[in-house]
């Protein structure tokens, strides 16, 4: 094992042609993440999130910018290099609905990364571990044979973890792994993730929307806006001094449960603009209450205090640094 | 509470739908009050009979799939399930409105925003072409989109627009009652945050009583005035704001508390309601949710009546005193 971060991404860009120009779906996103860590990655939708979980574990091809797995840059490999790098990357989609093949029984599924790999060798070998993977994510053991269909919302989505977990990876990609599910079971199936990264060490990437899920499993914090990262900064120290005007916003906007405490909302104006064909200034001024003319130059992303990095030529003025 | 008028009374209702030799239980004698004015929050989970209950009122359930076995739903002292179908045109609409859960396939794609406004206004209103789309303009106004946008096709609206147009078509008839069926869960967080207080503050300048049916105990806690907790069909907590969540008695609503992560902060683990919902064709017997209950004993598997916890604050559990008990424990 290297020194290098199991994951890092180095100005990564992912630009899509449209009909209307080029959608800067991830512009220039640089972060590392280390073994066993959590990365929250929040934003709203169409903020480039889950695309950028995507291209990072290659089914997206870059537009720019590099991804290395343990030091070695994997953005362009092809062939057998690309199997490799994959089987240490793995992703858990956001809608257990349609993320499995209805005509595969449960088994199947799990089995199916087993057999392409083909490190496993005998159908004996691969269906014992099928077994313990189903364990692992507690699906019934009579529940192999069923299909899809049969499985109510949490256990897709466990299926879709054993998945996952298949081929030992040590990055998992969750994108919204849990928006699609009812909150009761929400909770069973997070309680699993962090059960699971305990014992098998692994790194996720946790793409969501949901303030309250990534503050509960994450580390480190990325907050993106129409394809930038405007704040990137440890967990405690995002929710207790934000300094960019949207994360501020963002986390204001996260109803309590809390009765007695009366909220103090940061109100925005307007709708999330598109990011197509981006003016070149800061892509969240239209709907700052702090922006000024200054706004309009491209912003670099400032570490203000350590590991605390925020894209916000106004954030000194702001926060009263 | 004496001077305090019940715009909405529903007793006892109950709802079935019949799949294919399968009966399934949707809503168990229900009985819910709303008094004039005020927010009620409808809480549950997916499949919980939470739209079943709204759809009831406003007689528009599938027909011939679900089928009211019985009860009976005042509005405003009127017996509901007693008018004809024609008299129900006058309820809906204008007495009673809906926004629905989804924007997205609400709003008719070949039609502009305009005249899907427009059309709820002429059915219930002797306007002219001219009037009835000044009036959509101000709609959209209302609810913070430009009235030139009138012409406009659903298509060019974000989500969060798309459910203001929702909004603006149910609030175009000055309905006295709104039924909002989870408005805002398409919703990004800062959006859903301005629909939010959209609604609170046009709830305050109609006087409109509204019963908002969501599975997100924050956006209960921002909006409403009373909670009904439901689960598989029955009412298993009912009481006001305070009571529910100061007081919190039966184990399902300690539960969903407990399985979010916002109010675990500082705990590693969430602790969630074990087990799955029921399979509502094959209810258990007695309270639905013993089989998922951590303090459940042979007596859950009988009958279980509403038990007065305090003025306003019912509970259908026998053990809401141990539960309780735990909570405190853990504070």
């Amino acid at each position: 094992m290297s020194d290098a971060p199991l994951i890092q991404v180095k100005n990564l860009k992912m630009y899509f042609k449209v009909p209307s120009g080029l959608n800067h779906a991830v512009d220039d996103v640089s972060f590392t993440i280390e073994r066993g860590e959590t990365l929250g990655v929040v934003g709203e939708s169409g903020c480039g999130k889950s695309t950028l979980g995507r291209t990072i574990i290659r089914l997206l091809e870059a537009t720019d910018g590099q991804v290395f797995l343990e030091g070695k840059d994997i953005t362009h490999v092809k062939g057998s290099l690309l199997r490799k790098a994959r089987e240490k990357m793995q992703i858990v989609f956001q809608d257990p609905y349609s993320s499995l093949n209805p005509r595969l029984r449960i088994d199947q599924t799990i089995m199916e990364p087993l057999h392409n790999s083909k490190r496993f060798g005998s159908r004996d070998a691969i269906k014992e571990s099928a077994n313990e993977l189903m364990e692992l994510v507690g699906i019934d053991e009579r529940l192999r044979m069923s299909y899809p269909h049969e499985l109510d919302g949490g256990r897709r989505q466990r299926v879709g973890i054993a998945r996952a977990l298949a081929l030992q990876p040590d990055f998992i990609c969750c994108d919204e792994p849990v928006s699609a599910l009812d909150v009761s079971i929400q909770a069973q199936v997070l309680n699993l993730l962090m059960d699971l990264q305990e014992k098998l060490g692994l790194a996720f990437m946790f793409v969501t929307h949901d303030l309250s899920v990534v503050r509960h499993l994450s580390n480190n914090i990325l907050v993106m806006y129409l394809g930038q990262v405007v704040e990137k900064a440890p967990t405690k120290v995002l929710f207790t001094e934000q300094l960019h005007p949207y994360t501020k916003a963002l986390l204001s906007a996260i109803p309590s449960v809390d009765i007695h405490t009366p909220m103090r909302r940061i109100k925005l104006r307007g709708e999330i603009t598109s990011s197509i064909n981006p003016e070149p200034g800061c892509r969240f001024a239209a709907r700052c209450t702090y922006a000024k003319e200054e706004c309009l130059q491209p912003q670099e992303l400032v570490e203000e205090s350590p590991n605390h990095f925020v894209a916000c030529c106004r954030a000194k003025q702001i926060n009263g640094l | 509470m004496s001077e305090e008028k019940i715009y909405l009374d529903i007793k006892d209702l109950e709802v079935v739908y019949s799949q294919a030799k399968k009966t399934v239980r949707a809503v168990n004698r229900v009985s819910l009050q709303l008094v004039k004015g005020k927010t009620l929050g409808l809480v549950g989970e997916t499949g919980a009979g939470k739209t079943t209950i709204a759809k009831s009122i406003l007689r528009i359930l599938p027909n011939p799939q679900a089928k009211v076995l019985g009860g009976q739903i005042f509005l405003d002292g009127e017996d509901l399930f007693k008018k004809s179908e024609d008299a129900m045109y006058d309820v809906r609409g204008t007495k009673v409105a809906m926004v629905f859960q989804d924007p997205m396939t609400a709003l008719n794609p070949l039609m502009t925003v305009g005249d899907q406004i427009l059309e709820v206004l002429m059915l219930h209103n002797d306007y002219n072409n001219t009037e009835g789309l000044k009036k959509a303009g101000e709609m959209l106004e209302t609810v913070g989109i430009p009235a030139e946008r009138c012409s406009e096709y659903p298509h060019q609206f974000s989500g969060g627009m798309k459910q203001r147009v929702v909004i603006a078509m149910a609030l175009a008839c000055n309905p006295e009652l709104l039924l909002a069926d989870e408005p805002t869960t398409a919703l990004d967080v800062t959006i859903q945050a301005q629909v939010l207080d959209l609604i609170n503050e046009l709830k305050k300048s109609y006087n409109t009583s509204m019963i908002l049916i969501t599975h997100d105990l924050g956006v209960v806690a921002e909006t409403c005035d009373d909670v009904a907790v439901i689960y598989a069909g029955k009412i298993v907590e009912s009481g006001s704001k305070e009571d529910v969540f100061d007081h919190t008695a039966h184990p399902y609503t300690l539960g969903l508390f407990g399985s979010l992560p916002s109010a675990a902060v500082g705990e590693k683990r969430l602790h969630p309601i074990g087990g799955m919902p029921p399979d509502p064709t094959n209810l258990p017997p007695g309270c639905a949710f013993w089989p998922r209950c951590p303090y459940a004993t042979e007596e859950c598997k009988e009958e279980i009546e509403f038990i007065k916890l305090a003025p306003g604050h019912f509970c259908r559990c026998i053990h809401s005193d141990k539960a309780h008990k735990a909570l405190r424990r853990k504070e």
